[in-house]
């Protein structure tokens, strides 16, 4: 008996406690919504001293970075002298930003994936900086077409792209000379890959060409496959899928011809994106779907000669398609007040694109990236108007340490490709739906095509309906 | 003293007062809050969680059952479920019985027993994510692969590993076996040294062989640590996470979706936390509700 009054006693105060504990947390919880309704209601008061957060602070590891890092604060800070500028390390990783999200810690300013803004502006994560934008004379500036990824339905700007890539074929120059084809001439249609691809296997042994296909990677480049033949994933509206039809069809049937037919894709079909990049700077796989900046990783971290990377246009069928998009944007924090979003966007402006129209800044930026072993005038798509990009790589060419040259079949790519955003509704979650129909036509010799799609469209639909 | 704190209640107080009640209370309450906050905080926090609709930004909306009724006809749902429990059976049938041999066999030697007790501990003190790494190099799916290459001298092969829908669940259960039979196997070493030595001593009289000394002293006497260790290896397989995450990443075709990969899903690359925690609060469900069936079902073996 005293035993159990005893743990009564205990219980009894346990579960005070516990009460207590979870009203403080509701409490906590209905913190945010005020704070979110002060900052709407604020009035935009330029002069008014205004403290921000910046991520992407470059790490240690780059001493110049970080030098050029506050010397850039400094001259911001003596311009616009009500402005304070605190900085931080953090910065986005597929695998961590929606715990940072979650936990508010989030900078006010940072750069973001192209793959956010479409899931953040529905769940109300990005603040609307449409008219903040117009105030500080950055819409003028941006590239239209790049600009979409950031707007909602209505146009309503949520961020500021930065900095735009296409995915286009990634190949091993090396792998082609071996297996006697010209590096200079990376294939343009599907077909050819499939030729080329069992070529390499054949002669080389390795993979000819090679897949993504987990972490949600197969969804994501089956959706560029399926682009490059001309179909689409979603609706205009984001409210059914689109991709029960022959385009989507004969990427994965080319697939399984590659895999069970030509025998040209190698061994290992799970493949996410830093797997992939491994294994192609290795010198194991001739081609596989990258963008430009693969270049990086490949050359940086795993060690291949930059005389072997090869940038490609995304492999077409039909006609040219497009290419999907992909890059980084400045988002700006959804706690900040109006005064902060017109702070952060000076900042942005400053940061990023005064280096745009002004040569001292551009060749400035150059120098300290190649003192810190970064690279120098890898192709890419500017998030600017044309004419302005072109003059600042102009003002660049002197410190470009990157082999552009072997980027061509991509730099041409770059005009004569539609850009194509990725799925507008849910996107992460469809690639997820779709990275099992992949990896099923790459692992099962009898897989079922069309069986395989109509079962992941209408599981999809069942999601997009949500 | 408990007998005293029934009587009066005044003189109960200043009783249980002198007797350093209160400086006990004092001593305990840093703890019992700290544990509140970080232990059963979150617990209560994911359980509020489970009912919103909430992106931890905006101001959260109540939901209902709406999270529940969203994961429970979710169609990886039941793939996830059935992989979890196909984990769990492999997992038991092979990774169980494993340790408790090894124990067993080690106990038995005198002179070398050390040694073999280093080498199966030895894969507990590398790091996961670094043991899984090397292991993916062995299962290379290529015929130059570490495994393929050995099983090739055989004529065996070459397998595709991870690669295959049928043979990444086994896989990923050896390297899980691999890993945590050592662990086990000191727990059991424990056990088996409280086993006293006159019950051998008798058997052994009695004629018995080494297995049947295995069979009828030994695991009769350390029974209650088994029954106790198989509980704890259902729940740590029923969460088994960190290697499909990174041996397959769920693949191929889901065939290594566990439900905590799921519910990793759910959270972090859509970004739906209700649906995540909701998730979650039905696995703890399911588990407390097997824990206590496991409960009731062993208590005729139990030796507590």
């Amino acid at each position: 008996m005293t035993r159990v009054s005893r743990w009564g006693r205990y219980g009894t105060a346990l579960g005070v406690a516990g009460l207590l504990l979870a009203a403080a947390g509701c409490a906590k919880a209905t913190d945010p919504s005020s704070g979110g309704a002060a900052a709407a209601g604020g009035e935009i008061d330029e002069k008014a001293p205004v403290t921000i957060t910046i991520g992407d602070r470059p790490t240690p590891d780059k001493p110049n970075d970080i030098k050029a890092f506050e010397q850039k604060i400094k001259d911001f800070t003596a311009k616009y002298p009500n402005i304070t500028v605190k900085s931080t390390e953090t910065k986005w990783e597929a695998q961590t930003f929606q715990a940072q999200v979650a936990g508010g810690t989030l900078p006010t300013v940072m750069n973001i994936s192209f793959t956010e803004p479409a899931n953040m502006i529905p769940n109300k994560q990005l603040p609307d900086i449409t008219d903040e934008l117009k105030l500080v004379d950055l819409t003028k500036d941006l590239n239209p077409n790049v600009l979409k990824i950031v707007q909602d339905a209505n146009g309503r700007i949520y961020g500021v792209p930065i900095d735009v890539f296409s995915v286009g074929l990634a190949y091993n120059r090396a792998l082609f000379t071996q297996a006697g084809l010209d590096p200079d001439k990376p294939p343009t249609s599907w077909d050819e890959v499939r030729q080329y691809a069992k070529q390499i296997a054949e002669k080389t042994g390795k993979a000819g060409y090679a897949q993504l296909t987990t972490n949600n990677t197969g969804g994501w480049m089956l959706t560029t496959m399926t682009y490059s033949m001309g179909g689409t994933v979603e609706s205009q509206d984001g409210k059914k899928s689109t991709f029960n039809d022959a385009p989507t069809k004969k990427a994965l049937q080319l697939l399984k011809d590659m895999r069970w037919t030509d025998n040209s894709m190698g061994s290992n079909f799970l493949y996410n994106q830093e797997e992939i990049r491994q294994d192609f700077a290795a010198g194991k796989i001739g081609m596989v779907l990258q963008a430009p900046d693969a270049y990086d990783m490949s050359v940086k971290n795993f060690g291949m000669k930059p005389a072997d990377f090869g940038a490609g246009a995304l492999p077409q069928d039909g006609g040219p398609h497009g290419t999907l998009t992909g890059g980084s944007l400045k988002m700006i924090s959804p706690k900040a007040t109006k005064n902060e979003i017109v702070a952060a966007l000076k900042w942005i402006k400053f940061d990023q694109f005064d280096k745009y129209t002004t040569e001292a800044l551009a060749v400035q930026d150059a120098k300290t990236t190649i003192a810190d072993k970064g690279f120098v005038g890898r192709p890419g798509i500017t998030p600017l108007s044309q004419e302005t990009y072109d003059q600042y790589n102009k003002w660049r060419e002197p410190y470009v340490n990157v082999p552009v040259k072997q980027f061509q079949g991509y730099i041409d790519s770059t005009t004569s490709l539609k850009l194509l955003p990725e799925p507008s509704n849910k996107g992460q979650e469809v690639y997820s739906l779709l990275d099992p129909v992949v990896q099923q036509v790459l692992t099962k010799k009898d897989a079922d095509i069309d069986k395989l799609v109509s079962d992941a469209a209408s599981k999809i639909d069942a999601r997009l309906a949500r | 003293m408990f007998q005293q704190r029934t009587q009066k209640s005044g003189r109960s107080v200043t009783t249980w007062y002198r007797s350093g009640g209160l400086s006990a209370v004092l001593f305990a309450v840093p703890l019992v809050l700290i544990f509140l906050y970080f232990s059963w905080g979150p617990i209560v926090r994911g359980l509020v969680l489970s009912f919103q609709k909430n992106n931890l930004v905006q101001a959260p909306e109540w939901v209902g059952m709406a999270n529940f009724s969203y994961v429970l006809t979710d169609p990886q749902l039941p793939q996830a479920a059935l992989n979890t429990l196909y984990f769990a059976f492999l997992a038991l049938v092979f990774g169980f019985p494993v340790p408790l041999f090894l124990a067993v066999f080690i106990s038995e030697l005198r002179r070398t027993g050390w040694l073999y007790n280093v080498l199966s501990y030895l894969p507990a003190v590398v790091p996961p994510v670094a043991a899984i790494l090397l292991w993916k190099f062995f299962y290379d799916p290529s015929t130059t692969g570490v495994f393929n290459s050995i099983l090739g001298w055989f004529g065996i092969g070459p397998f595709a590993w991870l690669n295959s829908q049928s043979l990444a669940m086994p896989a990923i259960v050896l390297e899980a076996t691999w890993a945590g039979a050592g662990a086990t196997s000191i727990i059991y070493l424990a056990a088996l040294t409280g086993v006293r030595t006159e019950l051998y001593e008798a058997a052994e009289l009695d004629g018995s062989g080494i297995w049947s000394r295995v069979w009828h002293v030994t695991l009769p006497q350390i029974r209650g640590i088994i029954l106790i260790m198989m509980l704890l290896q259902l729940i740590g397989t029923f969460q088994v996470f960190t290697e499909p995450f990174l041996f397959t990443g769920g693949g191929p075709n889901n065939a290594t979706l566990s439900i905590l990969l799921l519910i990793y899903r759910y959270a972090f690359i859509n970004g739906d936390f209700g649906a995540a925690t909701a998730l979650s609060v039905l696995l703890a469900g399911v588990l407390c509700v097997l824990s206590v069936v496991y409960h009731f079902v062993t208590r005729r073996w139990s030796t507590t």
